[in-house]
């Protein structure tokens, strides 16, 4: 039982490593730690397009506030 | 496991990491004010995004790309790249593909959701700085 547990976490790593390795080549963004977020909300059943529209639009608020900030420097 | 209302939360906070809020305490704005505008936000998109989802469909049916399994459409970028002159990440492109397994023996559920993801992120972020 321990060992099926065992075999199954590294599976998951070693998926989780391809899809940050792909994530980077496609220039996403995403880091490890937003990136296991997405994954675990995609096993959620979230849909993936509107799940891209959520990172955008957080992008957008966090460059904005960003922007304001270096404007105030 | 976490909720989807956790989860979104979480995804918040990492976009919220590099702020520095000490001098923006002193022109009223909060870390807290600010987290429920970007949940504000962050729902928004998801509810909007939801419900377009449901009247394209209804209105002009499933396009041309929507039925592509998400491999081929990471395929389709390998070819993108070779076209555009990238052949080293095109190829480490195809090489990280071939080693993502499919279905259980990967360990999660909804591998092809995260590369549909992936895709539809695709050149999103600005791109690396050139070193010299």
């Amino acid at each position: 039982m321990a060992s099926a547990a065992n075999a199954n976490l590294n599976a998951v790593r070693e998926t989780m490593d391809v899809l940050l390795e792909i994530s980077r080549l496609l220039n996403t963004g995403l880091d490890m730690e937003s990136l296991s977020i997405c994954v675990r909300l995609c096993e959620q059943g979230i849909n993936p397009e509107a799940l891209s529209a959520v990172i955008k639009e957080l992008r957008k608020a966090s460059e904005s506030l960003k922007a304001s900030e270096n404007s105030t420097n | 496991s976490s909720s989807i209302t956790e989860l979104l939360s979480a995804l918040c906070d990492c976009s919220l990491s590099g702020v520095s809020w000490k001098r923006r305490a002193l022109g009223g704005v909060s870390r807290e004010s600010f987290r429920r505008t970007l949940k504000k936000r962050a729902y928004g998109a998801l509810l909007s995004k939801l419900f377009q989802d449901g009247t394209k469909a209804s209105a002009s049916g499933p396009g041309v790309t929507d039925n592509t399994p998400p491999r081929n459409k990471v395929l389709m970028i390998c070819f993108d790249l070779r076209v555009a002159g990238c052949r080293e990440e095109a190829e480490r492109l195809e090489e990280q593909l071939e080693r993502l397994s499919e279905g259980s023996s990967s360990g999660l559920k909804e591998v092809d959701a995260v590369l549909e993801l992936l895709v539809y992120l695709a050149g999103s972020a600005p791109p690396p700085p050139t070193s010299f």
